[in-house]
């Protein structure tokens, strides 16, 4: 049977995420809108077979992660990607007050590290720290473990941590119930 | 730099994970306990509730609309593509032999007989221009089941949207409309269908797209047959097959298998008269008319349904056709 909803539904909700996510992967907004389009192309001819509970928004994701993985096969091409971001990100500076500047620099940095990633980690750290995607959800999109899944986020932080040294940040916002100060 | 303690080490990954707010069970109250004791790894955890800050903010920071805008223009043009080209198919067997039945979106384009063989690269799908083919289990499922109830004799009609997009040209599409309309139990002629589309001379034109009927079964072109009552073509030569399908809606034949015909005989006539009227095969000279004008009808059930009344002077309401 078709999948429970109309696939323009599918799109409707899905796509502009599944386009930012790409949009990070790759670097460059025509390869993110290709890919984009392919994930959803592929999405529409295997859709009929989805069963009635999938998950449609971490299928997705798996689509997209796949075709990514095939895209940056070349390391050439990957190697292309990071270069465009880090001058694309540098031209992209804010201006204005010091501390938005300096979270500008940081941020920067940050994008710039992780478009440095080997591309498990790269794909991992996104999916999980930009788009809130779960381990098992991800373990599958990278036909790994989840505890893998988890071990590629902890490296892509250690690395983007490390890249930081020495640069002053804002402190921490996310909550948690652990605030240490003393 | 001095190397880190092994116990430091090992925490890393929960401390990493606690800072960030990703946490597994358990992680929290071993971190605590440790960063307590090591102020090392009390600067390294806040070191990292910043970086999960400035991720956040990364998270937060928009994509371009416009580029969003751009992706989703090209994407529906190339969707509304793949959806006219992407056709769904399966092979499955039947009392008639292997059958293979493809739908589009609009509707079912192909069904089409494989004779003894199983495999797609049988069926004209394979050879098609500009069409995806994709295998596909359940949305076909039901055409199937409904196919096989109709060859049984357990459904008289087949309700599928159809996509008539297989057809040659737009003069078979004509034939073809003209033949979906012929009901179940009733039999005309290539004559019949060439005048009731306008075109009276055009009968072998009507037998030669009928020859490359997509739709069998579903588009009746069983139903048409020669003016003298002979089957002529199906299929190819597979007439047997057309001698099968009038069997299951109560139309016999008779004959050879290269030579078979309608027994007129058994079924009642309507040629169209100004008083809607049916007769029996007996009432004057109706049953030496070419079928085309004359039409066939399997059963008094069928003409009611039609609309027509019994003939006022052989009176077939009176004197039924055996069965």
């Amino acid at each position: 049977m078709m999948g429970a909803q109309p696939f323009e539904t599918i799109v409707g909700a899905h796509h502009a995420e599944i386009y930012r996510y790409l949009r990070r992967v790759t670097s460059r907004a025509t390869e993110a809108e290709d890919l984009s389009q392919e994930t959803f192309l592929r999405a529409y001819r295997a859709y009929r077979t989805l069963g009635p509970d999938a998950n449609v928004r971490a299928w997705l994701f798996a689509i997209a992660t796949n075709l990514s993985r095939n895209h940056f096969r070349s390391e050439k091409r990957r190697r292309v990607a990071h270069l465009a971001v880090s001058a694309e990100s540098r031209e992209a500076d804010p201006e204005g007050p010091e501390d938005e500047a300096r979270l500008g620099e940081v941020r920067t940095l940050v994008e710039v590290t992780v478009h440095g990633l080997p591309l498990k980690q790269r794909l991992a750290f996104i999916m999980r720290k930009i788009h809130d995607i779960d381990y098992e959800a991800i373990g599958r999109s990278l036909d790994c473990s989840a505890e893998s899944a988890r071990a590629h986020v902890f490296q892509a932080l250690r690395k983007i941590r490390l890249s930081l040294n020495g640069h002053e940040l804002p402190p921490g916002a996310s909550p948690t119930n652990m605030e240490r100060p003393r | 730099m001095k190397r880190k303690p092994q116990v430091c080490l090992e925490i890393e990954p929960d401390l990493v994970a606690v800072a960030t707010g990703d946490a597994a069970a358990g992680a929290e109250r071993r971190v605590e306990h440790h960063i307590d004791a090591c102020a090392s790894c009390r600067g390294e955890f806040r070191r990292y509730r910043e970086i999960d800050g400035v991720v956040g903010a990364l998270r937060r920071a928009p994509a371009a609309p416009e580029s969003v805008a751009r992706a989703r223009e090209g994407l529906d043009s190339r969707l509304a593509d793949l959806k006219s080209r992407l056709v769904s198919y399966r092979v499955f067997p039947s009392p008639l032999g292997h059958i293979l039945i493809a739908r589009t979106e609009h509707g079912v384009s192909l069904v089409e007989y494989l004779g003894g063989r199983t495999d797609f690269g049988a069926s004209r799908l394979s050879r098609a221009a500009g069409l995806e083919a994709q295998e596909d289990g359940a949305e076909i499922e039901a055409l199937h089941r409904e196919l096989l109830e109709y060859l049984r004799g357990d459904r008289r009609h087949l309700e599928w949207p159809l996509d008539l997009r297989l057809a040659r040209s737009d003069f078979h599409r004509a034939v073809l409309q003209a033949t979906a309309s012929i009901p179940y139990g009733a039999v005309t002629s290539y004559a019949g269908i060439a005048a009731e589309i306008g075109r009276p001379s055009a009968t072998r034109a009507v037998a030669q797209a009928l020859r490359w009927n997509p739709l069998p079964i579903v588009v009746p072109c069983h139903r048409i047959i020669g003016t003298s009552g002979a089957l002529t073509g199906y299929a190819g030569n597979q007439v047997g097959l057309k001698q099968r399908l009038l069997a299951v809606e109560g139309i016999r034949a008779v004959g050879t298998r290269h030579d078979s015909r309608v027994e007129r005989g058994r079924l009642y006539h309507y040629d169209r008269n100004d008083q809607h009227e049916y007769c029996l095969p007996t009432c004057g000279d109706i049953a030496r008319r070419p079928i085309g004008p004359v039409t066939l009808l399997a059963s008094r059930e069928l003409a009611d349904a039609l609309g027509l009344m019994p003939c006022s002077a052989c009176r077939p309401d009176l004197h039924p056709l055996s069965a």
